[in-house]
């Protein structure tokens, strides 16, 4: 049954999915321990399936048996940088889908059953892209993962999030058909659609390779992955989409959507065109580097001028996503910085997990969504402030946590491959993030309870933060009195928190796995440490 | 600046990519095109492989129905997942069991197809071209490795049957006929039985949706019928979840969610 583990990964969260759709709807209380369920054995299988390519290299999984001639049936390839993806992927959902636990006194919802079912049916999408080796099958799952996250935003009761799922909708439909005329074009030029079998064409066909039509299918697919991870000018959708959507669904969509994304840019610059192609076009190096400065600068001032917890960590997601396309385009000779962007994908993945569970425990129990209301969190709630400080700490890059190694990678990718103004960004984004969460520091130690009775004076009238409702929770919108939130909040949150400190502490392993798949010579690679 | 400044930059920029990448395209209908005929230094031509070999290895005549089903049937089985996730969605988001609808349904209830004498004409219409398009959906779905067709096409025809039940009658009539909990269970089941295809040749040893394996279960004379009769089975999947998707989207819709009333 070993080898049968790749399609485990994807079948244990679908049929999950389709069981709810038969007895949910009867019965809601049965639809947490079938989705905890399926995760869990996701989550076993990715670990698995990672483990055989860690220690014996990439493999394929042929689909319906169609190995020869390559590419007529569709396969699954797992490698060691989609492996660690794949349990980041795992873990991520199964420690958010353990948060939509409601409280006993909370009723269920006519929308539990759909809401899990979109839930399950996002992470076999997720799992999808991540695994797959054909560049058609990628666009089906980008689909399947794309309905599934406007229906996890739209889920909850306000307009605010319908018209931000709707606005979302337009977007990433706009990215999915960019990526889908790409693999078009592509096709036409090569004739395939299996990822190994476009890249053998690419490298070894010189006249198909320096076609206008394949150049142009570089661009159609970029810009389409660049909508869909909200790289600079196109982040319009995030901010809206992420911060009206209900906390369980925000708890799942914003650690892994992007990072996903990112790592299909890097999968379709490493896998599909080959690095050796991308970089021999003289200039784009530089050009998305550029670019990529600007959406960290823009993300970062952009978060200052937030007032609200979840809308300042989505603008910090669009500096995120700046460092990563960054990194992964610095062309530096050792290839550090795309070393440090595919690390900082799972660290990314992690810490936007712990602070989205920490907005959201904040939200959820105490309908606090502002900064200013989090006066006297630490003395109230120690232990939530714990998982806070350390995802805050790893957002700033301070060792041990993730968050420093993964500058330090994509800093060292900078200087060699000669770009000081990505040194520069990422400096001072580190520089505003210290401001941003000391001052949420300064104001959670310092600050008064503001409970007492001044919390909706901020700005908000009533009827807005009545919008800001959740389907799972169905929050009363008065700020309550501060106190710990229940245990089934804090496991994820605080698992969050350790796992921020562990893939810190084993980054030189991660690092040597991620390296495994890029090929460089082995020296190189002992050089590590 | 208005914004409309900045789309129509950023069409004629798209514009003009795209008039780049066609400068070099083959010629229309070039049987010597890449897709057609595969690349130098690439895997053999996998149009050619489908066109000279998978009626011996499927025994479908059909060749779009093979790949589609077989070859590529992993693709397939996501899009009918993807015609779940929409109709999710929009229960998701539209779905209401709230009492406030209720006088909605009171006058909707007197023009029923069943035994409604005002309506005499729709209403019989309607009940003979109902099973005249239902049976040739099934043909659609049953035939459609022989000929165009299959689970998507029938699927739609079946789905559109019960909505023209609803549109000569009103949606009570339907709703009696296919309630919500039994699109909900098919949807699902439509899928369970696709993917059900997938993992038993799992069990049995062998890969996902591997159907040439399912020759001991289904007792045909070698692998290709099985992989011709599994073809039906995941149609027929493929069906279902369609059938009930669509016929769900519009009760919701027409209803505002309350699955009362309705047009």
């Amino acid at each position: 049954m070993l080898e049968q583990l790749p399609a485990l990964i994807l079948l244990a969260p679908l049929f999950g999915a389709l069981l709810i759709g038969l007895i949910g709807l009867h019965d809601r209380r049965a639809c947490f321990p079938i989705a905890f369920t399926a995760l869990i054995i996701s989550l076993a299988s990715a670990i698995g399936a990672a483990m055989r390519a860690f220690t014996g290299g990439a493999y394929n999984y042929f689909i319906g048996g169609w190995e020869e001639p390559l590419g007529i049936g569709i396969v699954l390839r797992v490698d060691a940088l989609n492996g660690l993806l794949l349990i980041a992927i795992a873990v991520v959902a199964v420690l958010a889908v353990i948060f939509t636990i409601r409280p006993s006194s909370e009723k269920d919802t006519d929308k539990t059953a759909y809401f899990y079912i979109l839930f399950l049916l996002l992470c076999v999408g997720l799992f999808g892209i991540t695994i797959t080796g054909d560049a058609f099958n990628l666009f089906v799952l980008i689909e399947v993962s794309a309905l599934t996250s406007y229906g996890l935003v739209a889920i909850g009761t306000s307009r605010r999030c319908k018209m931000a799922a709707f606005h979302y909708l337009l977007m990433g439909t706009v990215g999915a058909s960019f990526y889908l005329l790409g693999v078009g074009y592509l096709y036409l030029k090569t004739g395939s659609l299996n990822m190994q079998d476009i890249n053998t064409i690419l490298t070894t066909n010189a006249t198909v390779a320096q076609s206008p039509a394949i150049v142009t299918a570089f661009i159609l697919i970029l810009v389409g992955i660049w909508i869909k991870m909200a790289f600079f000018p196109l982040y319009g959708w995030l901010p809206n989409a992420y911060s009206y959507s209900p906390s369980g669904s925000s708890c799942l969509l914003a650690p892994l959507m992007t990072k996903v994304s990112v790592y299909v840019m890097i999968r379709v610059m490493l896998s599909l065109f080959g690095l050796e192609w991308v970089f021999g076009h003289p200039g784009w190096s530089d050009l998305v580097v550029w670019l990529a400065v600007i959406a960290i600068l823009a993300g970062s001032i952009m978060a200052l001028a937030q007032r609200e917890i979840k809308r300042m960590l989505c603008y910090l997601i669009v500096a995120e996503i700046g460092y990563m396309v960054g990194g992964a385009w610095l062309n530096d000779p050792n290839l550090w910085g795309l070393t440090g962007a595919s690390y900082h994908i799972l660290a990314d993945a992690m810490m936007t997990l712990c602070l989205f569970l920490f907005a959201g425990i904040l939200f959820k129990y105490h309908g606090v969504s502002e900064i200013g209301d989090l006066g006297g969190m630490f003395k109230k709630m120690p232990i939530t402030s714990i998982g806070f400080i350390v995802g805050a700490l790893a957002m700033i890059g301070v060792p041990p946590t993730c968050g420093f190694f993964s500058k330090f990678y994509l800093i060292r990718g900078g200087i060699e491959g000669g770009h000081p103004e990505y040194v520069a960004a990422l400096l001072i984004s580190s520089l505003v993030n210290a401001v941003l969460f000391f001052r949420i520091f300064e104001i959670a130690y310092f600050g008064k309870n503001p409970a007492a009775g001044h919390s909706h004076d901020h700005g908000h009238d009533d009827h807005d933060s009545h919008d800001h409702d959740d389907p799972g929770d169905a929050v009363t919108t008065a700020a309550r009195p501060m106190r710990e939130a229940p245990v089934y909040a804090l496991i994820p949150l605080l698992a969050a928190a350790a796992l921020i400190i562990l893939v810190g502490i084993f980054n030189g392993q991660i690092i040597e796995l991620i390296r495994l798949t890029f090929e460089i010579p082995a020296t190189v690679v002992s050089n590590l440490r | 600046m208005s914004p409309k400044i900045f789309a129509s930059i950023a069409v004629v920029i798209t514009g003009i990519v795209l008039l780049y990448g066609i400068s070099d395209f083959p010629t229309f209908g070039d049987p010597r095109s890449p897709a057609n005929s595969g690349v130098e230094g690439g895997a053999p031509s996998t149009s050619l492989y489908y066109i000279n070999e998978s009626y011996g290895v499927t025994k479908v005549p059909n060749l779009v129905t093979s790949v589609l089903a077989d070859y590529r049937g992993y693709d397939t089985m996501f899009e009918t997942v993807v015609v779940l996730a929409a109709g999710m969605a929009i229960f998701a988001i539209l779905r209401s069991t709230t009492k406030d609808d209720e006088t909605v349904a009171g006058p909707a209830r007197k023009s029923s197809i069943d035994g409604d004498h005002n309506r005499i004409i729709v209403g019989m219409t309607c009940r003979l071209a109902v099973p005249v398009v239902q049976i040739f959906a099934l043909y659609v779905v049953a035939h459609g490795h022989y000929s165009p067709g299959g689970g998507f096409q029938g699927g739609v025809m079946l789905g559109a049957s019960f909505i023209l039940i609803a549109l000569a009658g009103n949606l009570d009539d339907a709703l009696g006929r296919f309630s919500e909990k039994s699109y909900m269970a098919l949807a699902s089941l439509g899928i369970i039985i696709y993917a059900g295809f997938g993992v038993v040749p799992q069990v049995l040893g062998k890969n996902f949706l591997d159907f040439g394996v399912l020759q001991k279960i289904l007792l045909t004379d070698g692998p290709e019928m099985a992989r011709s009769h599994s073809m039906l089975g995941v149609e027929i999947g493929v069906a279902l979840t369609v059938m009930s998707i669509m016929f769900a989207i519009f009760a919701n819709l027409s209803s505002r969610g309350t699955l009362k009333g309705g047009l």
